[in-house]
């Protein structure tokens, strides 16, 4: 039995408690709102070792980073090290996207290397494995394509992208609407080919029922995954986009019939004034279900800095309901992210995070400004830093240019102005 | 010739001028907007009248709707109201008559109205086949007899249900809707394609209505059979759906060098109007936007102008063009002639509240005349510029109830205005 299916008949589960904990809500709350289906709670109920990990309405916003190899580069070990600096810089899910070789092995290796959720995304290894086998994506094995859900779900992982919202309808309204960047997801891209060659229906659209019926088994979240989301601020909230988000709340509807947690993964380009609507539109069409977006980017002029790009938009779009953000990282557009950029993207995105959790009045997340704001005045430089969202970079930069035991930091040196308001007012000061 | 297409050519035609003149903008701006499609100027080749632009970077227009009940001929009382709705500033009048003799009110109207007249041809073509015989026995030909006569008789706008199709059908099942179709016009086609298993004969015939759109340069106003008919039904899978279809129609119809605009809500949340207005304008390419009301609470029947002219002030702030009006009898029952009035009066209160925050200078201009003329105290100004100078004038005691006898010479107010230098005005 699933969470959602356990919720709907009222029982509170020791998950359910756990991420009541975590985020200081009651556990009824958690209950209630996992049997409407606006939150789900990551948890493969074959993998031992995961932390359960709720995401939704009322939740603090959390934070997923990318790993996995590419065909072109990055080993095991290299994926491992990113995988270890994201954990430790915060990020609360991971997903392992490996299109390289290997495939299996490096995924088992990521489960058993972390508690954090793990995502995947098994069509990108139904692509990878076709052409290895078959020369070609459009050679696809239907058969397999599902044997690969199975065998993840298997494995443990805990939530898995699926395309199935295209179909020869969404492909149609691509068409008439003449985008810029036509489709940009790499899974969709895959699908889209080996529809239009064999002229056949996507048979995850086709057989959504078998996908359910594995997701139950295992109670794996299903992210549906929007295969023609906007590749470019140009083609967003179009009429392909819409006709693909109808299709997902069509199947997010199954999903909740038939018991199955569900999320839907969304935008990654959009201008940052349709945000709002973006959000608005996922959470009308789709029954209120968690929303997993990618960034999203707010301009798409800034290769090197889309870490930044994303996180304001990731800060707006979580501030209107956004509940699960994708990390970018400074790589995006460019390369395979090495470690340093995984760091990066993950604090970022948790940076934008936090912002949006103070606006939605999530528990906790207004206290550790004010913690920090009392640091600040107090001059408790000590205090500063372990609150610091990057402690170690907030060290290491204070480090830089001031003497270690200095009342004052040098950006005012002396005309420190909490030192002398603290003066004038008679109230105490540490160091600065 | 249309306008779209003169547009296109590069000439400002006489209505285009006009409207350039109206709204205090270059010629070569309004050119270029109806050459684009995010203006039009409803404007039947066949009869000469008041031209007006709807559209981007113009003021927000207003339309009120007009037309004799099912079963009733009393066509002189929707006279009466025209006049009025005429006199209260609608820029627009629609004819939903579906009532007593269509043609000869639809006349009647046309040859009182020196603006823009619309109408929706379903309404006559379901009309005159229920009074024969079943709703169900529509013909396309019954439907485009109907088209073909509104628009030699010199009609400028057309309410279409254009993109209600199958599909748009087999999506508001799924989602199983609270109101399922509301729109009369939408709800008899929709019953007829369900039960002949066809689809909407005006989504396969679109071409041929482009054709009469075209020969007589009548404005498409594509409507929308799958709005939300209340507050829960607001930015559903249906009626995006239909949104998407809409959209595709206005790509064909701007091929097609025909003016079009969309018709959209009447029922939506507050925190929904902004996303609505966009969203549309971004699937339907900046068409022109006619939203009716939309009404942001159902609980108040009776008052429903004031629910409406809150939507339609913050949809229009928001990019909303043309607003339908609705009247204090919404969901309650006929409109009478005084309802009529009050409409049009709230409406065109919502469309300048919206200009405001569209930055239109005519608006900010108007508010700056009658805040000059509050201070100092300058009634004869007021009752000249007041949006209904009736309620200044109906005010009997206006006259003298500013003059104080209260604090004799310890006036607060006199002090006041020698600080600052003003003439006094009166508590």
């Amino acid at each position: 039995m699933t969470q959602l299916i356990k919720a709907k008949n009222g029982e509170i589960t020791e998950n359910m408690r756990y991420v009541a904990e975590q985020e200081g809500v009651s556990p009824e709350y958690i209950r209630e709102m996992v049997a409407l289906g606006q939150i789900v709670i990551l948890g493969n109920k074959t993998r031992k070792n995961v932390k359960p990990c709720g995401i939704g309405k009322g939740l603090s916003t959390k934070v997923n980073a990318n790993i996995g190899n590419s065909p072109d580069c990055g080993s095991f070990e290299d994926e491992l090290i990113k995988l270890v600096t994201a954990e430790k810089a915060g990020a609360h899910a991971f997903m392992e996207l490996s299109s390289g070789a290997n495939i299996d092995e490096f995924r088992r290796q990521a489960l058993a290397a972390t508690e954090l959720p793990v995502g995947t995304v098994t069509i990108y290894q139904a692509g990878v494995e076709s052409i290895e086998k078959y020369g070609s994506i459009v050679n696809m094995d239907v058969e397999y394509m599902f044997e690969l859900i199975e065998r993840h779900a298997k494995d443990g992982v805990d939530f898995m992208a699926v395309h199935a919202a295209l179909n020869m309808d969404v492909m149609e309204r691509l068409k008439r609407q003449g985008r810029v960047t036509d489709i940009v997801s790499r899974g969709g891209s895959f699908l889209t080919g080996w529809m239009l060659h064999n002229n056949k229906e996507n048979p995850y659209y086709e057989q959504f029922d078998r996908i359910l019926e594995i997701a139950k088994k295992y109670d794996v979240v299903l992210s549906i995954g929007d295969a023609i989301r906007p590749g470019c601020l140009a083609d967003s909230l179009d009429r392909a986009q819409m006709q693909g988000l109808i299709l997902v709340g069509e199947l997010v509807q199954r999903a909740l019939e038939a018991g199955v947690q569900v999320m839907v993964e969304g935008p990654g380009h959009v201008p940052s004034d349709q945000i709002p609507a973006t959000v608005l539109l996922q959470k009308q069409l789709c029954h209120k279900v968690p929303y997993y977006m990618l960034g999203n980017l707010v301009t798409d002029i800034a290769p090197g800095y889309d870490h930044i790009t994303a996180a304001i938009g990731a800060h707006i779009a979580a501030a209107a309901g956004a509940d699960f953000i994708c990390y970018v990282t400074p790589a995006e557009h460019l390369r395979l992210p090495n470690a340093e950029d995984v760091h990066e993207g993950v604090i970022a995105t948790r940076l934008a995070c936090h912002a949006a959790d103070i606006v939605k009045k999530v528990p906790g997340a207004w206290e550790w400004d004010l913690k920090m704001a009392k640091a600040r005045k107090a001059l408790d430089w000590k205090q500063q830093i372990a609150l610091a969202i990057d402690p170690e970079r907030a060290a290491k930069i204070r480090a830089e240019r001031n003497d270690s035991d200095s009342e004052a930091c040098s950006m005012c040196g002396g005309h420190c102005a909490m030192k002398i308001v603290s003066h004038y007012l008679g109230t105490t000061v540490n160091n600065c | 010739m249309t306008q779209i297409k003169q547009a296109r050519l590069g000439n400002v035609t006489p209505e285009m001028s006009e409207v350039a003149k109206q709204e205090g903008v270059d010629e070569a701006v309004i050119m270029q907007g109806v050459a684009q499609g995010t203006i039009v100027i409803p404007a039947n080749v066949k009869r000469p009248h008041k031209n007006i632009g709807i559209g981007k970077g113009l003021t927000t227009k207003v339309s009120a709707s007009i037309g004799t009940a099912r079963g009733s001929n009393a066509y002189e009382a929707e006279l009466e109201k025209l006049a009025c709705a005429i006199q209260a500033g609608a820029h627009t009048i629609m004819d939903l008559s579906i009532g007593g003799d269509l043609d000869f009110t639809r006349r009647e109207i046309i040859s009182r109205c020196n603006r823009p007249i619309g109408t929706l041809p379903i309404y006559q073509t379901f009309t005159e086949i229920t009074d024969k015989s079943n709703a169900l026995d529509l013909t396309e030909e019954d439907f485009f007899k109907v088209m073909e006569k509104q628009a030699q008789d010199g009609v400028d706008f057309m309410g279409l249900h254009c993109a209600m199709t199958l599909k748009t059908l087999e999506v508001a099942k799924i989602q199983g809707r609270l109101h399922d179709v509301v729109s009369w016009g939408g709800s008899l086609l929709a019953g007829w394609m369900l039960y002949h298993g066809k689809e909407n004969p005006l989504y396969t015939n679109f071409d041929r209505i482009l054709d009469i759109a075209q020969r007589y340069d009548i404005t498409v106003s594509l409507a929308d059979g799958l709005r939300p008919g209340c507050i829960f039904d607001s930015l559903d899978r249906p009626q995006v759906q239909e949104m998407i279809f809409l959209g595709e129609l206005v790509d064909r119809a701007r091929e097609a060098e025909v003016q079009i605009q969309i018709k959209g809500p009447g029922h939506a949340p507050i925190s929904h109007l902004e996303t609505t207005v966009k969203l549309m304008k971004q699937v339907c390419k900046e068409a022109p936007y006619f939203i009716f009301g939309p009404v942001v609470s159902d609980i108040a029947p009776g008052y429903d102008h004031i629910t409406a002219a809150i939507g339609a002030a913050i949809s229009a702030s928001k990019g909303v063009d043309f607003i339908c009006y609705v009247t204090p009898a919404e969901h309650v029952g006929f409109p009478s002639i005084e309802d009529v009035r009050t409409g049009v009066v709230t409406s065109l209160l919502a469309a300048h509240i919206g200009d405001l925050e569209k930055g239109h200078k005519k608006a900010w201009d108007w508010e700056l005349a009658m805040d000059k003329a509050r201070n100092p105290w300058d009634e004869a100004t007021q009752k000249q510029i007041a949006l209904d100078p009736t309620k200044l004038c109906a005010s009997s005691n206006m006259e003298g109830s500013y003059q104080c006898t209260k604090c004799g010479a310890k006036c607060a107010k006199k002090v006041l205005a020698e600080y600052f230098s003003k003439p006094i005005s009166y508590c």
